[in-house]
């Protein structure tokens, strides 16, 4: 059958992403036929298909993260399934060469230009991610779109890197973000003077009205 | 150490401490407070209900339940669904202010307890600001979605010297009372496995594309703590329970009963370390991602038990969920989590042996819906704090859902040290105790 154009897009990522992990062709013949049924109208296929995506890998990890976009919800929810799979195998104990593998992976998915993309590979980070991934979130800050969803893999990431991180975007960030990083620090066992929270602070009204008192 | 004479007592103080040293409400002279009878306004909890659909509804209907025996007084109801909060309005009659920020009502030093029935992300937020405003807690099960915040609402209840109860009535229903002391007492011998039975959770059949909220809803307030998203019919109302970022499942909702009563039953609660183990059958489409069936399996040590969640499980009972208690003597049913449905005849029958253990239990209402909540009276106006169920006892039960659920996303076996609250061995798993939390929905 003649591949569709979309198809096509897609096989060539498969084997690039394949290359770009050092992994060899069965790797990305692996990712071709992962990405196909996660492609599939078949809510069977495409079901096994995430399911079973853990052992597929790093070298996956970046055309799924292309589906995360499909104007196909039931394809674009897989693809992310697939990749928390992946994910998930990946953070098991002994297993920290694959762990950095499926990192690195996603560090790079921190620069795509769809924030929905961003901000799954910011959170699967917080899962698995290591000081490696903590400069890359840090950038996203910056990102109005995605700057809190960082904030929180930060506050997750274990380590004094982190923290650091934390504590350097305090004098870099917008002032009402700020309180936001500070509660972050506190989280993480750090006094913060300044900045106090806003957390019990009411913010919303309602139009509902009381019922009047009867007449006595 | 404090000295308590230095402080101003609050209103809530001197309920609470004249009430203890009097014996509480029922002994106080009706002359002093009030008409002969009934208590007078200055010994009323004055109560505040935030979230008023679902269980919420069944909370206000007793609140005005009590307000109508002199108890209580209802002053505040929040939504964040307008609608909702209109309906509430009508039903908790005059000058019950309503909110759709439930800030506002934690600000109010006049209300002394508030009653949570928020989806379960918001549990422990909410129950962490309401201990911290000074204010006693009724909290709907489960009472959190992560560990960190179960923690978290320990340390807040005990530094503010607050009740807080969760709503997993099995510890003061009638059913699971008969079959507590039944199975402590040795009724089937000692018991060495607990089988729990429960229907499938259900299956986004038409899943839907995200849409913009109805007008009424504040979608920002409502997904609160949780990282945003664009709005779905699917996540609300009711149906949060399906997707295991809030709901988590029947696991984390019935078994937040169920397992409350088995370790009740197994005098349990401080076996706080096990090992959980879970599987499960993935929905094929749709936004709800817990699974479809599962089994969980826990093994605890000294004694030695093991506790299986069963969905569908080995169904034994007669209704849609229940547990078996497996003894060397025999076995022992008790349907549901022993609140809603009674236990079985020959454990309603047994006779305590000499020198057998007696079950304390609240036995206030026949309405095991009242009964709870005045449990959760009497921890205040005696001041013991501690409720049936109170937040540490239900933490315990909570994490037992909670890992279930870990083990079932993480796939693979997990150590749990209760000693320690962490995994053993597993950095991404200890990870997933905690989800950092939106600003400001933060604990």
């Amino acid at each position: 059958m003649k591949p569709t154009s979309s198809s096509t897009v897609i096989s060539i990522t498969s084997v690039a992403a394949a290359i770009a992990t050092g992994a060899g062709p069965s790797a990305a013949a692996e990712t071709e036929t992962l990405l196909k049924r996660i492609r599939s109208r078949d809510d069977q296929v495409r079901c096994e298909a995430w399911q079973n995506a853990g052992t597929v890998g790093a070298p996956a990890v970046g055309p799924l993260a292309a589906l995360l976009v499909d104007t196909d919800i039931e394809v674009a929810r897989s693809a992310k399934r697939a990749m928390e799979k992946i994910v998930h195998r990946a953070g098991r104990p002994g297993a920290a060469a694959e762990a950095s593998a499926v990192e690195a992976e996603l560090i790079k998915l921190l620069k795509h230009e769809s924030p929905v993309i961003r901000r799954a590979a910011v959170w699967m980070l917080s899962e698995i991610g290591s000081d490696e991934s903590v400069e890359p979130i840090s950038a996203l800050l910056a990102d109005a779109q995605v700057r809190e969803d960082a904030r929180c893999a930060l506050q997750r990431i274990p380590g004094d890197k982190s923290v650091n991180a934390l504590k350097t975007a305090m004098k870099a960030v917008p002032e009402e973000f700020t309180y936001a990083i500070a509660d972050s620090l506190r989280k993480r066992g750090q006094n913060v003077p300044d900045y106090p929270t806003k957390k019990l602070a009411p913010t919303l009204s309602t139009q509902v009205k009381a019922a009047p008192a009867p007449n006595r | 150490m404090k000295q308590k004479s230095s402080r101003p007592i609050s209103r809530r103080g001197f309920i609470q401490t004249s009430a203890a040293a009097l014996g509480g409400f029922t002994l106080l002279p009706s002359g002093v407070l009030a008409q002969a009878g009934r208590p007078g306004a200055n010994d009323r909890l004055i109560v505040a209900h935030i979230g008023v659909g679902g269980m919420g509804n069944v909370h206000l209907d007793n609140m005005l339940q009590f307000q109508r025996e002199g108890k209580v007084r209802i002053a505040a109801v929040c939504d964040v669904d307008e609608s909702r909060l209109r309906d509430a309005v009508k039903t908790a009659g005059a000058e019950v202010e309503p909110y759709r920020d439930y800030r506002y009502i934690l600000q109010r030093k006049d209300i002394d307890a508030v009653l949570i029935a928020t989806p379960d992300h918001w549990h422990g937020v909410q129950t962490v600001h309401a201990c911290e405003s000074g204010k006693h807690v009724y909290v709907e099960k489960p009472s959190s979605v992560t560990i960190e915040e179960g923690n978290a609402m320990i340390a807040s209840a005990r530094a503010n010297q607050v009740s807080v109860q969760v709503g997993a009535q099995g510890r003061t229903g009638k059913g699971a009372w008969y079959t507590c002391r039944a199975i402590r007492n040795g009724i089937v011998g000692r018991v060495r496995r607990v089988d729990c039975w429960h229907y499938a959770n259900p299956v986004d059949d038409n899943p839907v594309a995200d849409c913009e909220p109805p007008g009424t809803f504040d979608w920002d307030m409502w997904l609160g703590p949780l990282p945003w998203r664009p709005y779905n019919p699917r996540y609300c109302p009711g149906v949060f329970r399906w997707f295991l970022e809030s709901g988590g499942g029947q696991i984390r909702d019935r078994g937040a009963h169920q397992f409350s009563t088995i370790l009740w039953c197994m005098n349990a609660d401080q076996q706080t370390s096990f090992t959980v183990e879970a599987k499960g059958t993935s929905p094929l489409k749709g936004l709800w991602d817990c699974p479809v069936d599962m089994e969980v399996v826990y093994e605890f040590r000294n004694p030695d038990w093991t506790l299986v969640w069963g969905q569908p499980g080995n169904k034994v009972g007669k209704t849609e969920f229940g547990q078996t208690f497996i003894g060397d003597n025999g076995r022992l049913i008790l349907e549901w989590e022993g609140a809603y449905r009674g236990a079985e005849p020959d454990a309603i029958n047994f006779k305590l042996p000499q020198g057998g253990q007696e079950v304390y239990r609240t036995a206030e209402y026949e309405d095991f819906n009242m009964n709870h909540k005045a449990d959760w009276f009497k921890s205040i106006r005696e001041g013991s704090l501690r409720p049936a169920v109170d937040i540490e006892i239900a933490h315990r039960t909570a994490t037992l859902c909670i890992l279930g659920n870990i083990s079932y996303i993480l796939g693979r076996r997990l150590v749990w040290d209760g000693q320690n609250q962490r995994v053993v061995g597993d950095d991404q798993a200890n990870r997933l105790l905690t989800r950092p939390q939106r600003y400001p929905y933060v604990l």
